[in-house]
């Protein structure tokens, strides 16, 4: 379990980055906190020429709201976003998402950047990105642009990026009053990858639903938003009944891989459940 | 005063049967000790190992020449360059075996992946496994068979030519009555099949050699060696043709070794070889990768199991086939080992009418199986209990009671078992502790009728929640002879050699406490030696619950002559031709009196040693216990949490209660691991699919229940001895885990789901399927 040789580059500013990605374009991989590339060195599954180690650049690690808009830098560490009270006031999804990663030694490491761009359907930071319609911002050489979830992620480990890009700054607009939250997921171990889970997002007055947002991790190659679900409980109120009609709907058509840990079927049983669980909390903590 | 009186006087709390902690903690958990991992020597080169990725084919060619050629390589070495050895076995040979031995590299086939293929040897770790992704190995595959029930039929593919088949030696043994008699008069039989999962050792500390070949002394030095390093020493001496003393063994710190780590593997060749042909050290450290294909898997056996009671719930007998699933080869524990441990462990502490039982190891292409804490008891104890509560069921009878009506009892003393004690081919006997006291001890413990009474009420309200119990016997402690040599150094401390191995189990603390209460001295005056064959020439090592036993009585022996080595010293010294009457050993000095007074001599001034080799005439100890556990399940995951665990031990006498306290807790934990969570999974193609701890399911603290231990000491004072009625109790945690969590689950499903578990390990995925199933009945 031994990386196979390669160019290691240190940089300190995006624009150096930028400029060996486009140099070396696929012959390289970025380097961020490292809790995936680097297994993914040790196993051979993955043997870059280059190495380009994005961590001593300061300028890529923050947490700001501007007028009521997250911007979180791409290297920040997970366990810097963990602890942030911004986000735990006005994200706190984000909050209950991050205590799912893994193990504190693992946040104190990974990046939110990384998690991202490494595109793991079963990772639940990409997931609540999809529950909470965030935007990304990618720089390259060429210039820079926007992209949805939806438009990041494009398959399993696969994101829209080119390989000259670089994820700089994750984007998230604000909730709408009288929002709650859940994150709910199952693991055979306690910081696992999830078997299957949901992210919840309920807007309601009273009783009654204004908007509700599911996305899904596990589901299939990317997160996924669960519509016909949210539809269903629009104008409505969430109940046991409603909830687990949203969670059935949820897993309609949606096709979960199958291998050690799980079949596809189960998997579709382990999310059904947590779609209507993540409701059911999201729900009473509006009433909260 | 007489010397006598002086030795009155001093008489203080003794340290055995204290609970201490480990005196190596402090070195340990200061980071303070070196594994095989840490030990670095000048010049080293580094080795990696080339295995197979197919799990059945004919080698056609190796390419190694790309390897040969990159920077830092320093050989490449295939089946073609070594010496064409197979690794013996140590334990039970038979010649069954001799046709499956494992050679230290695959030569014509390859049979298992992971199986080693080429070794290549560089000037760092990198560049080495850089050059074995170098190496081109071209296989032509054959059929691969993973199942034994496939590998025994006659069309299956035969791994090993010479062979003609699969199938190893069987064993039988049938005893009492006339079984299939008992079956037909029988007012209930449960006939059920029961496969255990693949599952194994996974040390903490993956395994790790060091060698150096110094031909001018001669001396070849191996660093890293584990468990039974005299055992291997005098394997690598004949695989190597080298004379026994130029070979020194060097045992460091070691991560854990439950049976697996420790054995003589092909690694354990090559390193040494290889340092040889190269003429440098060569060090090689087993990643986890290589870990979870090449070290000795266990536990995966299909068993077909009959099991007759009367109406009044007395067992009748049993009828069983047990196949195991030994690998691609067989390994240091032989072939005849598991199907006898088997066998042993299957009947259980009750008394049948009569049984009959037949078990074969099968070869398949998978990585080889070897011991691993409990072999053949954790299987067949899980088998019989969990068929015990079907029998149960059947009777509308507490499970409970069932066991109580059926345990041999101490009115039922000696009791001949039907059995033969591996070691001395003697019946074995249940004569000490008291199966029905230990049971008791556990109900008592955790107030099991009320406990019963709560799951009854919960289970009406509906919750899925169950609670399981399961008995057991354990057949352990056998290993031939220790021997130690007590020292009284200069400085006043006592260096005390003995041939156990350190795997982690507490072992210096234990016999430190016993040469302590020996020696009436401070236990910091005591210093443990276990880890160099060149002082410790002879000794059998660590396994089978034995260290405490047979290391204790091979330190009280040699204790003893120090005593009177050093008592015909000082009488020599004063022109005695004998030891006088009142000259007397106190406190790490002779003492006596004469004309001026009470006179002393220190043993350190004396320069004494003594020295003692402990053989008994006995085999295996019979210990005993009983685990209780309680779950509830969650029918949306099935995810199955252990609300309380309790363990009752019968161990005779516990020299360190708190070590066996961490022992039971430990083989808890890993018995659970094996029933819920751990499986080395294949694919029908012989690809291994648990290959990192992503896929390997051991289990965290978190998912672990607290383990209440109750410790019962019934072991009779016979002697002085701080041994005497002490038992081992390195694997007791273990052995009855699967079956009570098992039944636990199994109580809270009812009915429908009873004869659906016996399989393990019990996923979630499975658990939520049975509740749903359990849901549409309902």
């Amino acid at each position: 379990m031994k990386p196979a040789r390669f160019e290691y580059h240190v940089v300190r500013k995006v624009d150096e980055a930028l400029a060996l990605l486009a140099e070396h374009g696929d012959e390289a991989k970025v380097l961020a906190g490292g809790q995936s590339l680097v297994p993914l060195l040790n196993f051979g599954l993955a043997a870059p020429a280059h190495l380009v180690d994005l961590n001593r650049i300061e300028d890529l690690a923050y947490v700001r709201r501007q007028e009521g808009v997250l911007h979180v830098g791409a290297m920040t560490r997970q366990a810097t976003l963990e602890a942030s009270g911004v986000v735990a006031r006005h994200w706190p999804l984000l909050i209950a998402a991050l205590k799912l990663v893994a193990h504190p030694q693992i946040r104190n490491r990974g990046t939110v950047g990384g998690s991202l761009a490494h595109a793991d359907p079963a990772a639940e930071l990409p997931v609540a990105g999809a529950a909470l319609d965030a935007r990304f911002h990618v720089r390259s050489t060429r210039g820079a642009r926007t992209l949805t979830w939806s438009e990041l992620f494009v398959t399993h480990l696969t994101t829209a990026l080119e390989p000259d890009e670089l994820l700089v700054d994750i984007e998230v607009p604000p909730l709408p009053p009288g929002t709650g939250w859940a994150f709910a997921e199952f693991s055979r171990r306690h910081g696992d990858f999830g078997l299957g889970g949901a992210a919840a997002l309920v807007t309601a007055d009273g009783d009654v639903c204004r908007e509700v947002r599911i996305a899904l991790l596990g589901a299939g190659a990317t997160p996924v938003r669960a519509t016909e679900a949210e539809r269903s409980l629009a104008g409505g109120r969430v109940d046991e009944r409603s909830a687990a009609k949203a969670g059935r709907l949820a897993v309609e058509g949606i096709r979960p891989p199958g291998d050690l840990h799980g079949s596809a079927e189960y998997r579709r049983d382990l999310i059904e459940a947590m779609v209507r669980r993540a409701l059911l909390d999201a729900a009473a903590r509006v009433r909260r | 005063m007489s010397a006598s009186a002086i030795g009155q006087t001093v008489e203080t709390e003794r340290y055995s049967g204290r609970a201490m902690p480990r005196v190596e903690d402090r070195r340990l958990l200061t980071g303070s000790g070196a594994y095989a991992a840490d030990l670095d020597l000048d010049g080293q080169l580094h080795m990696s190992v080339v295995r197979s990725d197919v799990a059945h084919g004919t080698i056609r060619a190796i390419d190694v020449s790309a390897a040969r050629q990159r920077e830092g390589v320093v050989a490449v070495y295939t089946a073609a360059d070594v010496p064409d050895v197979r690794i013996p076995v140590r334990l039970l040979p038979t010649e069954a075996a001799k046709g499956a031995l494992q050679p230290v590299l695959a030569r014509e086939r390859v049979r298992y992946v992971g199986e080693p293929v080429a070794v290549v040897i560089a000037t760092d770790a990198y560049t080495a496994e850089d050059g074995a992704r170098d190496v081109r190995v071209d296989v032509d595959p054959l059929p691969p068979v993973v199942d034994p029930n496939v590998a025994t039929t006659d069309d299956a593919p035969v791994l090993h030519a010479a062979m003609g088949t699969n199938c190893l030696e069987a064993f039988e043994v049938s005893q009492g009555g006339d079984v299939d008699a008992i079956f037909e008069r029988a007012h209930v039989v449960v006939e059920e099949r029961f496969h255990v999962n693949r599952h194994g050792a996974v040390p903490m500390e993956p395994r790790g050699l060091l060698a150096r070949h110094e031909p001018d002394r001669p001396l070849l030095t191996v660093w890293g060696v584990a468990k039974v390093k005299h055992h291997n020493r005098r394997i690598l001496a004949e695989l190597l043709s080298l004379p026994l003393e130029e070979i020194r063994f060097v045992e460091l710190d070691v991560g854990g070794g439950f049976g697996a780590r420790g054995e003589f593997y092909p690694e354990d060749f090559l390193v040494p070889w290889a340092a040889m042909q190269v003429g440098r050290p060569v060090k090689w450290v087993e990643d986890r990768r290589e870990n979870l294909v090449a070290l000795n898997q266990s536990r995966e056996q299909d068993w077909t199991l009959e099991v007759a009671a009367d109406a009044e719930g007395r067992l009748l007998a049993i009828r069983a086939s047990g196949l195991f699933n030994q690998g691609a080869y067989v390994r240091t524990h032989g072939a005849a080992l598991f199907p006898r441990l088997m066998i042993n462990h299957l009947p259980g502490p009750y008394r049948w009418e009569a049984f009959a039982v037949r078990t074969a190891p099968v070869l398949t292409n998978k990585t080889p199986s070897g011991t691993y804490r409990g072999p053949g008891q954790y299987e067949p104890t899980f088998v019989r209990e969990r068929a015990l509560d079907m029998v149960a069921r059947e009777l509308r009878l507490d499970p409970v009671e069932l066991r109580r009506r059926n345990l041999v009892t101490t009115e039922d003393y000696p009791y001949d078992s039907g059995l033969t004690d591996l070691q001395t081919g003697l019946p074995v006997l249940y004569e000490d502790g008291d199966f029905p006291e230990t049971l008791d001890r556990l109900l008592d413990h955790t107030g099991y009728a009320d406990l019963r009474a709560d799951v009854n009420a919960r289970q009406a309200a509906g919750e899925l929640v169950g609670l399981g119990v399961a008995v057991f016997v354990e057949m352990g402690t056998p290993g031939i002879f220790e021997q130690a040599r007590v020292v009284a150094e200069a400085d006043g401390t006592f260096t005390v050699h003995v041939g156990i191995a350190s795997i982690g189990q507490g072992i210096e603390t234990v016999l430190s406490q016993i040469a302590a209460d020996e020696l009436q001295v401070p236990i910091e005056q005591v210093r443990m030696s276990y880890r160099d064959t060149d002082v410790i020439p002879e000794g059998q090592g660590a396994f089978s619950s034995r260290g405490t036993v047979y290391g204790g009585h091979a330190v009280v022996g040699a204790v003893h002559d120090l005593k009177e080595q050093a008592l015909a010293a000082a009488a020599d010294a004063g022109g005695a031709f004998e030891v006088p009457a009142d000259m007397a050993y106190v406190r790490g000095a002779v003492c006596w009196e004469d004309e001026s007074g009470p006179r002393s001599v220190t043993l350190a001034e004396l320069g004494a040693e003594g020295s003692y080799r402990y053989q008994p005439e006995g085999g295996s100890h019979t210990a005993m216990g009983a685990n209780l556990g309680v779950v509830s399940l969650d029918p949306d995951t099935g995810r199955v949490q252990l609300l309380r665990y309790a363990v009752a031990y019968e161990l005779g006498r516990a020299i360190n209660p708190l070590t066996v306290r961490g022992q039971i807790r430990g083989g808890v934990a890993q018995g659970v691991a094996g029933a819920l969570f751990e499986e080395f999974a294949y694919s029908p193609e012989g690809q291994p699919l648990s290959t990192s701890f992503m896929d390997y399911m051991m289990p965290t603290a978190a998912e672990l229940p607290d383990v209440d231990v109750i410790i019962v000491e019934l072991g009779e004072r016979t002697s002085d001895s701080p041994l005497a009625g002490a038992k081992g109790a390195g694997e007791g945690g273990i052995v009855g885990t699967a079956p009570t969590v098992a039944n636990a689950v199994a109580d809270a499903l009812g009915a429908g789901a009873d004869r659906a578990l016996t399989r393990l390990p019990i996923t979630p995925e499975r658990v939520h399927r049975l509740c749903r199933a359990r849901e549409r009945a309902a």
